[in-house]
């Protein structure tokens, strides 16, 4: 019990030394853009092609969905897109994130640790929260925003396709943005910024806890995946939740 | 160390469309590779299934116990919070509009043809595929799958088919069971967030007909059973240098998974409607 509650404080833990790390990041600015470059560079063909089978599918079933009860589709297109920027973009962008640069995340930090890479720091007097984690976290942090946009982008395109193509629909009348408030967009905004404080903080964090060689490194990795996936959706909900008591 | 400045990479100028290219050549050839070595390994599984003493049955009821043991925590987890998160969203519809009775339909059909088989099989290539890549990958690094061919055993007849059936099992069970408690969790917050009556969503979800819907869906965690266990066993069994290798195959396995998922889910979709 007591080791369960020290695990579920280690994050938090973590989180709090990042942040209180973060002014150093002025002096790596150029490892943070390396990272940005590597976040990036390793996600965007993955999230674009998992993002544009979503917006293919999404637009699909909408049109398909509507089909039974309405004779026109007008509407698809219009909350298509508005469900896009607020709950299916950043969650399932994030998602992809928590596979990819998560992943990614604990294996380097994991294979660091088992090679005692991360000791021999310590013993150099590097803080290795402020040498490996600062730069990751704002990385991801800035990253993941950027990616919801590219990835809404890329889904709006392939769902067009299909309104357009399967279902007939006019292309000015699909793409609307009649469904989309401002406030969607700060909710999906408001996302981003959690989706990308989690992901590399419980990456980072399994990554340090990998002990035991080549073994101990894959389950740090699977732990990342696992912990990260289900803390965006765990996220997403007490987000959704709030905006909607709040009534944004 | 920190405040170390590297020289620029000289750039070479010579070969400008060259280097540009290139990156996309090496893409397309690792992804034949990665398609084709999967294609292979999905033949070989097939070809020792229909052998006599095709699998090793001990070894099948371990891997279902052990796969349905590690996900089905997680798999509840997601789906309760899934289930949940469908009728939030449609919260801002419902009282725009004052449907209340279109709750339970809307969430009942995403639960069951798109979000849950979707969501549940994320996880579950998180949990299950992932493991199942670092327990593939350590045993190829410490030899013991070389020790296996040694000793007479086919590591495909032995590893790899008893994986494949037990993910395809575990991953129907699996959503057959997420499906019901994300429409557990969606009820719950249809009535703490929405204030909308319990009752109204269950009534929703009951008359709007959705077994072809949830069959779907299974016909969906088939498939990314399948897909995952195929995938995770051909990045295991490719492991090579040490605990590195090992984390970037784990990567590389939960990533291609990914996108089995989506391809496989959308396809699977427009061929059921």
């Amino acid at each position: 019990m007591n080791a369960r509650a020290t695990q579920l404080r280690a994050p938090f833990v973590l989180l709090g030394a990042t942040v209180r790390a973060l002014p150093s990041v002025r002096r790596s600015y150029r490892r943070v853009v390396e990272s940005m470059f590597v976040v990036g560079n390793q996600s965007v063909v993955f999230i674009a092609v998992t993002l544009a089978f979503l917006g293919l599918i999404l637009v699909y079933q909408g049109a398909y969905q509507a089909q039974k009860v309405l004779p026109d589709l007008s509407q698809v297109g219009m909350i298509f897109i508005g469900t896009m920027v607020r709950t299916f973009g950043p969650t399932i962008v994030a998602l992809m994130l928590a596979t990819r640069v998560g992943a990614g995340i604990a294996a380097e930090l994991g294979s660091m640790v088992v090679t005692d890479q991360v000791e021999a720091m310590k013993v150099t007097n590097t803080d290795p929260v402020e040498y490996l984690v600062v730069p990751r976290f704002v990385a991801s942090l800035l990253m993941t925003v950027v990616l919801w946009v590219f990835g809404v982008l890329v889904a709006v395109f392939a769902g067009t396709l299909m309104g357009t193509m399967r279902f007939g629909i006019q292309l000015g009348t699909f793409l609307s943005l009649a469904g989309t408030q401002p406030a969607d967009v700060g909710v999906g905004l408001l996302k981003c910024v959690a989706f990308g404080i989690a992901i590399p903080i419980l990456s980072a964090e399994s990554g340090f806890r990998a002990s035991g060689g080549s073994e101990g490194v894959g389950w740090a990795t699977t732990r990342a995946v696992v912990n990260s996936s289900f803390a965006v959706i765990v996220l997403d909900f007490l987000i959704s939740t709030l905006a909607y008591v709040a009534g944004w | 160390m920190s405040g170390t400045r590297m020289p620029e990479e000289p750039v070479d100028d010579g070969s400008a469309v060259g280097a540009s290219v290139a990156p996309v050549g090496r893409a397309i050839l690792a992804a034949c590779r990665v398609v084709g070595g999967m294609s292979v390994l999905q033949w070989r599984i097939v070809r020792s299934m229909l052998s006599p003493r095709a699998f090793d049955y001990d070894e099948t009821v371990r891997q279902l116990f052990k796969v349905g043991w590690l996900s089905v925590g997680v798999v509840v987890a997601t789906a309760l919070f899934v289930g949940a998160l469908m009728v939030i969203s449609s919260g801002n519809f419902v009282k725009a509009t004052g449907a209340t009775s279109i709750v339970g339909w809307a969430a009942g059909t995403a639960v069951f043809s798109e979000v849950g088989p979707v969501l549940i099989g994320l996880m579950f290539s998180g949990r299950v595929g992932a493991n199942n890549t670092a327990e593939l990958g350590t045993m190829v690094i410490t030899d013991q799958v070389d020790a296996l061919r040694v000793l007479g055993i086919d590591p495909i007849a032995y590893l790899v088919v008893p994986r494949f059936l037990a993910m395809i099992v575990m991953l129907v069970l699996l959503t057959c069971i997420g499906d019901i408690f994300a429409l557990i969790g969606g009820a719950i917050a249809c009535q703490a967030v929405l204030g909308i009556d319990m009752r109204i969503y269950w009534h929703g979800v009951l008359e709007s007909h959705l077994l072809d819907e949830f069959a779907m869906g299974l016909v969906k965690g088939f498939f990314f059973g399948g897909g995952i266990s195929i995938v995770s066993c051909h990045w295991g069994l490719r492991v090579s240098g040490g605990a590195q290798g090992v984390g970037r195959a784990v990567n590389n396995s939960v990533v291609t998974a990914a996108i089995a998922i989506f391809v496989v889910n959308f396809f699977v979709t427009v061929l059921w409607t």
